[in-house]
């Protein structure tokens, strides 16, 4: 059950806020029962602060009441056939009276409502019953007239500290609930004025034994306007009034391509129609066209447009609103992101890799991704591309689930290197028939902006061609096959030498170098 | 280069064609090509058409016959699709030509998929291409030329690439099964053609993997095929014809987040999976153009610059 059901307050004293107001109400009520007549009461304020608890308690008091809601046609007819006739006869039970309840009355308008005004002008003017009204708008032009022929009442925004104290006193003492004080009190203050909405939240978040804490809180909500994207999203799924969603869609701070991903997220969770949904969605797709063009255009006037699309245009795909509560989530795309960030990591990394080494886009990488998961069932596919990507062990497992197996590892190892010691006995030759050649020295011009180059190193580490094979029969099997792959890396040139055959000068200016440039070429 | 580490490495790398003699389709693109290479010098050039079917191997190609020996230092690779901002690239940029260039007559500068980047960003790459006039030339690559803004198509000597005809693939793939000393049936081959629509690195990888599973035969090739289409999509689709948005939504947002699949992608791959429904019979025509106007209308919501993955949300709300 609802717990703003649950916990409606039953007597004046018990609604929280609105002091003054309760009075006059109380008073209102009073004289009607002493058989004197009073104006209608028309209370305005904003959603959540006690509109229509304050009407069920006056409705209370009388022995019979009829309510209309905004989301009911009303035709002049239907108001004339239903209010019109028991607003001027008087119950069949002596001087008990018929109390009429109208809500969001600054809702009835257009076409759908043709004549609703002035039917409920007449209605106050001639009605011998007490009428109650609600709206959420004191200066909708609706009201104009009306406001002439009632009594205005003013409900204020709730103070936070009231709202904390309905929360802790009535809701959660009752549901034998402990929480948090202090996130208690932000959820209060977040409300902005709303109990109800406080309310909806405390119940989404502790109900079934879920623990209110600031995390829980962010979920439900951003920051401290999140209440206004709840409501709007709210507004938009709930109400069939484009004046409204109108108004909520203007009042809204968030980002709008946010809300948009609200309301988006929303629409299959209260809309039940699939024909609805249909609607509502390609309203949802028209929206967020126009933010791509706005993006592309860098023209802010097309922005209009989208929130129409995302706000009257999904408001409107609904034949009527659904009478059910729901609660609005944060998108779920959102948070499978956060879910998923590990996996989409290494998903980028492995991508990465690829990207360096097969020249491709990360996006083209993630189509190759299947084919590499064939592949990698095979052993020995699985271990070449594993080595030519050097991926780690856990990335490999990205693509199969099995390690692969020592057998095949030694295997491969030893083919290539025996590939290796081939390719290498080639480069011997290849340096001595003196391909290995040295970098032409720079252009003069070049030397104020090139500072990281010195052609003097290529020309005192590489003065002879003779030394070249000496120093090259210097080195390791395994340096050599470093150098090999430092040259060999595509784009990049980086070449390390073994610094103890050099001078003290040569070191020192082989700093200035940097890996900028190589010294080496082929 | 260390030949042994392209031998092991995967198929599409190891016969990545060297030179421009060895490209594979795009004759009129080549000879233009080597006509710059005789000439010593080139213009800015833009390589626009499809994945796979040669922008990359080209450039690069093309890059190694004119600059010559000395081509690693004065060549440079960027993509500039990835979210490193178009600050990184500019930076990249101008710490690559602000050094002269060395042992060649000019630097390149090869950026992959320009197409996207923000126009903000296409207008600061011109502004980069303009400075370093004298220093560098640009190959800038892109699956659709008319997502680059005019300033810098007109900078830029355009050359279209077209698929690969289905004929000098399958050459290909034989070079390269037999290189590879892999048996092949004739009938496997041409199905890899067929589903490969002219890319070339799709056909090597799907050949690949196809030998990876023991041999190349039509079957081999058509659990590859069925194997890496994923069956997210078959599921999602058919979760929002039976009228479940909820689900169908849900393996979108997976497919799209976990696997990081572009919207491009998923477009078409519904577009397969409906087309082979209708091909099987399993849909009436008139569902199926339904289906066909609400996919194409998102493909072109997608390329107008709106959010893919809301864009499919929308699309599946029309299956229902």
């Amino acid at each position: 059950m609802l717990w703003t059901d649950k916990y409606r307050p039953k007597r004046f004293e018990d609604v929280a806020g609105n002091v003054k107001q309760k009075k006059i109400i109380e008073s209102w009520v009073e004289e009607w029962k002493n058989n004197n007549p009073q104006p209608p009461l028309l209370l305005v304020g904003p959603a959540g602060t006690g509109k229509t608890t304050i009407a069920h308690i006056i409705a209370d008091e009388f022995s019979e009441y009829i309510e209309l809601n905004a989301s009911d046609k009303r035709s002049y007819d239907l108001l004339m056939s239903t209010i019109g006739e028991s607003a001027n006869t008087y119950s069949l039970f002596g001087n008990n009276r018929k109390l009429i309840i109208m809500d969001e009355v600054d809702g009835i308008h257009g076409t759908n409502d043709r004549g609703g005004t002035k039917a409920l002008n007449k209605i106050i003017k001639e009605s011998k019953q007490p009428i109650v009204m609600m709206a959420n708008d004191l200066y909708s032009n609706k009201l104009t007239t009306i406001k002439k022929n009632v009594q205005v009442i003013k409900m204020d925004k709730i103070k936070s500290p009231s709202i904390n104290k309905y929360l802790r006193d009535v809701v959660l003492k009752n549901e034998g609930i402990d929480v948090d004080k202090e996130v208690l009190m932000k959820l209060s203050k977040r409300s902005s004025g709303d109990l109800r909405s406080a309310i909806n939240t405390l119940q989404a978040l502790v109900e079934n034994g879920g623990e209110l804490t600031e995390e829980a809180l962010e979920s439900t909500s951003q920051k401290d306007n999140t209440s206004t994207i709840f409501d709007t999203v709210t507004r938009v799924l709930k109400s069939t009034n484009p004046e409204h969603v109108k108004r909520s869609m203007f009042e809204n701070t968030e980002d709008p391509t946010l809300v948009m991903e609200y309301i988006a997220e929303n629409i299959p969770r209260e809309y039940e129609k699939n024909k609805e949904i249909k609607k509502a969605y390609e309203m949802i797709s028209q929206a967020d066209l126009y933010f791509g063009r706005t993006r592309s255009s860098q023209y802010y006037g097309y922005w209009k447009y989208a929130s129409d699309f995302m706000g009257v245009g999904v408001s409107s795909s609904k034949k009527e609103t659904y009478r059910k509560y729901s609660k609005i989530i944060s998108p779920m795309s959102f948070s499978l992101m956060g879910r998923t960030r590990g996996k989409r990591a290494m998903r980028d990394a492995i991508a990465l890799k690829m990207e360096e080494k097969m020249h491709v886009s990360l996006q083209l990488a993630y189509t190759i991704f299947p084919y590499f998961e064939i592949m990698f069932e095979n052993d020995e596919t699985a271990w070449e591309i594993s080595d030519f990507l050097e991926l780690e062990d856990d990335e490999i497992k990205f693509f199969r689930k099995k390690k692969i197996p020592k057998g095949v590892i030694t295997k491969m190892e030893k083919i290539k290197a025996e590939m290796r010691e081939e390719e290498k006995e080639e480069w011997r030759n290849k340096i001595k028939d003196g391909i290995f050649r040295e970098i032409p020295p720079q252009d003069s011009e070049n030397e104020e902006e090139n500072v990281n180059f010195d052609s003097d190193i290529v020309e005192e580490s590489s003065p002879h061609n003779a030394t070249v094979v000496d120093i090259f029969d210097d080195f390791s099997d395994e340096e050599l096959d470093e150098i090999a792959s430092e040259l060999s890396t595509d784009g990049k040139s980086k070449t390390k030498l073994r610094n103890d055959s050099k001078s003290k000068k040569e070191k020192d200016e082989e700093k200035l170098d940097k890996g900028q440039t190589t010294l080496f070429s082929f | 280069m260390i030949i042994s580490d392209i031998m092991l490495g995967p198929w599409v790398e190891k016969y990545r064609p060297q030179t421009l003699d060895d490209v594979v389709g795009q004759t009129h693109i080549v000879s233009r090509l080597k006509q710059y290479v005789e000439e010593g010098s080139m213009p800015n050039l833009m390589f626009t058409g499809p994945a796979g079917v040669g922008k990359t191997t080209s450039a690069l190609a093309l890059v190694k016959a004119i600059l010559g020996e000395y081509w690693r230092q004065n060549f440079l690779e960027l993509n500039a699709s990835d979210a490193r901002g178009i600050e990184t690239v500019r930076t990249n940029i101008k710490n690559f030509c602000r050094l002269k260039p060395v042992g060649a007559p000019f630097r390149i500068i090869f950026l992959d998929e320009v197409d996207n980047m923000t126009k903000d960003a296409q207008h600061a790459l011109r502004r980069e291409m303009e400075m370093y006039t004298k220093t560098a030339s640009f190959i800038l690559s892109c699956n659709y030329s008319s997502k680059i803004i005019d300033p810098i198509q007109s900078r830029c000597a355009i050359f279209r690439f077209t698929p690969i005809k289905g004929e000098e693939i399958a050459n290909r793939l034989k070079y390269i099964a037999e290189a590879e000393g892999c048996q092949y049936e004739d009938e496997a081959i041409n199905t890899i053609v067929n589903f490969a629509e002219g890319d070339m690195r799709k056909s090597v990888n799907m050949l690949q993997s196809a030998a990876s599973t023991g041999s190349i035969t039509e079957d081999h090739v058509f659990e590859v095929v069925s194997k890496a289409k994923p069956q997210e999509i078959k599921k999602m689709v058919n979760a929002a014809l039976m009228g479940d948005f909820m689900k169908s939504r849900d393996i979108l947002r997976e497919v799209m987040i976990l696997q990081g699949t572009s919207g491009e992608d998923m477009v078409n791959q519904i577009y397969q999976d409906v087309s082979g429904r209708v091909m099987q019979g399993k849909m009436d025509g008139e569902v199926y153009m339904n289906l066909i106007g609400a996919i194409a209308e998102t493909d072109f919501r997608i390329r107008e610059g709106a959010n893919p993955r809301i864009q499919l949300e929308a699309l599946l709300a029309k299956f229902l």
